[in-house]
């Protein structure tokens, strides 16, 4: 790596845009991803993350935009050419291949001799464990073994930037944690720089150094992992990240102080600045940031509707005239607790309450 | 053979069907080995009472059936057999070549605009007698007519819409991402397509060449519109066995449509095997 190179960084979008039969399927993003990170797309499905990473191998062009791989403008590359691997969402192994001859692919392609691809290939399959599948189609293969093939013909190359389209969607709970925990573990060991496409929060929350969030074919953030859940941009990505979801209600603020769910609350202090002009807006709070309190000196009051066990925690769905909340307790809590209790709530942390623009949703107080 | 127990009902129906598929065929293979006096006998001869071999041998030598009293046959088959192979052979590479291309053209980058395959199949929306006239005078003009060259390009004009539909199908069901893994290994946009597309089609492949071989094959009118002496097909051959002392020469048709048979009835059996699908099984996920 040459001195030039290690300034820029691995992966510079800039203002990508791409139609497809007239309909906008991205509309001007632009991120980088610094090397030897870990960076994930994040968004539901059709937000143009499987887009994104094709117009990065090059598989598809993009209409406006350059995409800049250590640097260099890589318009008009072939795929061949510009030094990323890709694993794709459906795995795509060559069907009439073994798992030796899908790993050793790569290699074989670029013409390397029979021995280095045979030492090759035998290290890689010991790293990821699947010596024993080599001589395997990979339709007598199970998914996780697939999956560790997919990833062996990617690694395998040493390319500089990794691209991966959900690789982990179609496997097991069980097996998906303990590969993506192996994946962050590899990238980290190796120094590897990985842009990994995900649908799933939990997924992104796990891994990520930065999150890009990504909805409608528009970059709405880009953010550390605790950094976009205690910040969010805007009540989209608030409720698309954390799961119970976050309570979101409408709330008024007025000199007596902060007005929500039948409750009120001195207006905390990073509120004060940018809702005293306010008289609507929508207030955030994420469940643990509830917790119960002695009915009399609670902020709210409510009634319990639903005990959901979590193991460790449960959520509690309570309500009253005003607001339905959820909200989490250990479960230690929760075995006291029996539906159509009144129960008094109190807020743990009045500083990370979120408020939004009841028309824009965007944060109130977020620096755009 | 029979995998399943069939009910009577269903043997019947299924031998009822037999029947009449099969028979033609065999009255063919009859007729070929009769002599001319059981051609056309009445009643009809079933099994030839002196099977003989001379309606072969008067496909190649026309005086062979002197001995039965038939003369005045027409010039030799062995023209025709290899105009036949000629043009069925190079017409059935080109269109099945050329459709290969289109249809991953087509599937793979939408190349021309989503019309494309709709315009391609317009080719075969009028029936093939109302080109055959402006391609006699157009072809007569330009020097093609009574020649292999212009058989050939008719035929592969009328296969390609074909071919190009058939391949495309197979094309479109293989995923893309097979070829785009081979393309980011390392393979150009070409050998991706050379090396992952073609031969997880080539059931597919065969399946194509089988039928284009049969249309080209069995092929009539355009063969006997373009041409006049220097080009003969088998089609051709086989309506000019007609003789103003003895008629229509059933025997020698029979014989000579036999020979043609035989092809088809190889590449028919090699295709069995190539028509399995679930190659790409596996490849993804499921």
């Amino acid at each position: 790596m040459t001195a030039m190179t290690e300034q820029h960084p691995v992966l510079d979008m800039q203002g990508i845009s791409k139609k497809f039969s007239g309909k906008p399927a991205l509309k001007g993003i632009s991120f980088t991803v610094p090397k030897a990170s870990l960076t994930v797309l994040l968004g539901p499905a059709g937000a143009g993350k499987t887009t994104t990473l094709r117009l990065i191998a090059g598989l598809d062009t993009p209409d406006e935009g350059d995409v800049l791989l250590s640097g260099l403008n890589v318009a008009g590359w072939e795929p061949k050419d510009r030094g990323v691997a890709m694993i794709f969402d459906n795995l795509a192994l060559y069907p009439d291949k073994n798992g030796f001859g899908n790993i050793a692919s790569p290699l074989v392609i670029r013409g390397e001799s029979k021995d280095v691809i045979t030492a090759k290939v035998n290290e890689m399959a010991k790293v990821l464990q699947v010596t024993s599948i080599l001589g395997r189609l990979p339709k007598t293969m199970s998914g996780g073994e697939r999956q560790r093939i997919a990833l062996g013909r990617a690694l395998i190359r040493s390319p500089n930037l990794f691209l991966l389209d959900e690789p982990l969607s179609s496997l097991d709970a069980k097996l998906r944690i303990e590969l993506r925990a192996e994946l962050r573990r590899m990238q980290r060991d190796h120094g590897y720089t990985f842009l990994l496409a995900t649908p799933d929060f939990h997924e992104a929350m796990a891994i990520a150094d930065t999150i890009v969030m990504l909805r409608q074919g528009e970059v709405v953030q880009i953010a550390p992992p605790q950094e976009m859940y205690d910040h969010p941009v805007d009540r989209e990505t608030a409720l698309f990240i954390g799961a119970p979801q976050i309570n979101l209600l409408a709330a008024r603020c007025e000199a007596s102080g902060l007005h929500f769910a039948g409750g009120r609350l001195p207006l905390p202090q990073h509120m004060q600045p940018f809702l005293a002009a306010l008289a609507a807006f929508e207030l955030g709070i994420r469940p643990e940031n509830l917790r119960l309190a002695p009915v009399e000196s609670a902020v709210i009051r409510a009634t319990l509707a639903d005990i959901e066990s979590l193991g460790p925690k449960s959520v509690l769905t309570v309500r009253n005239a005003d607001a339905t909340l959820h909200l989490v307790v250990s479960s230690v809590e929760a075995v006291a607790l029996s539906v159509g209790m009144d129960l008094g709530i109190e807020l743990a942390d009045p500083a990370k309450l979120l408020a939004f623009d009841a028309h824009t949703g965007l944060r109130l107080g977020h620096s755009a | 053979m029979l995998t399943k127990n069939l009910s009577p009902l269903q043997a019947v129906l299924m031998f009822a069907a037999l029947v009449v598929v099969l028979f033609p065929v065999f009255w063919i293979l009859m007729t070929a080995i009769k002599p001319p006096t059981d051609w056309n006998a009445s009643p009809a001869i079933w099994f030839p009472s002196e099977p003989t071999l001379v309606n072969f041998k008067t496909l190649f030598d026309p005086d062979a059936l002197g001995e039965y009293g038939v003369g005045g046959v027409s010039q030799p088959a062995t023209k025709a057999v290899f105009g036949s192979i000629l043009a069925t052979f190079v017409a059935t590479a080109l269109s099945v070549t050329i459709g290969l291309f289109s249809a991953i053209g087509i599937s793979r980058y939408g190349n021309g605009s989503k019309a494309t395959p709709l315009v391609i199949l317009s080719g075969r929306m009028f029936p093939p007698a109302a080109i055959a006239v402006p391609f006699v005078i157009i072809f007569s003009n330009i020097g093609l007519i009574d020649s292999y060259v212009g058989l050939i390009c008719i035929y592969v004009a009328v296969t390609l819409p074909f071919s190009t539909w058939m391949i495309k199908s197979f094309v479109d069901d293989l995923p893309r991402e097979i070829e785009e893994a081979a393309m980011i290994d390392g393979r150009s946009k070409l050998m991706a397509h050379l090396t992952v597309t073609i031969p997880l089609i080539k059931g597919g492949l065969f399946a194509t060449t089988m039928f284009i071989f049969i249309l080209n094959w069995s092929e009539f009118m355009f063969a006997l519109v373009l041409s006049y002496t220097s080009v003969s097909t088998i089609p051709v051959q086989l309506a000019k066995y007609v003789t103003a002392t003895a008629g229509t020469l059933y025997g020698v048709q029979a014989a000579l449509a036999v020979l043609a048979m035989v092809p088809l009835v190889i590449v028919g059996y090699l295709i069995q095997s190539h028509l399995a699908r679930g190659m790409t099984f596996g490849a993804i996920k499921q």
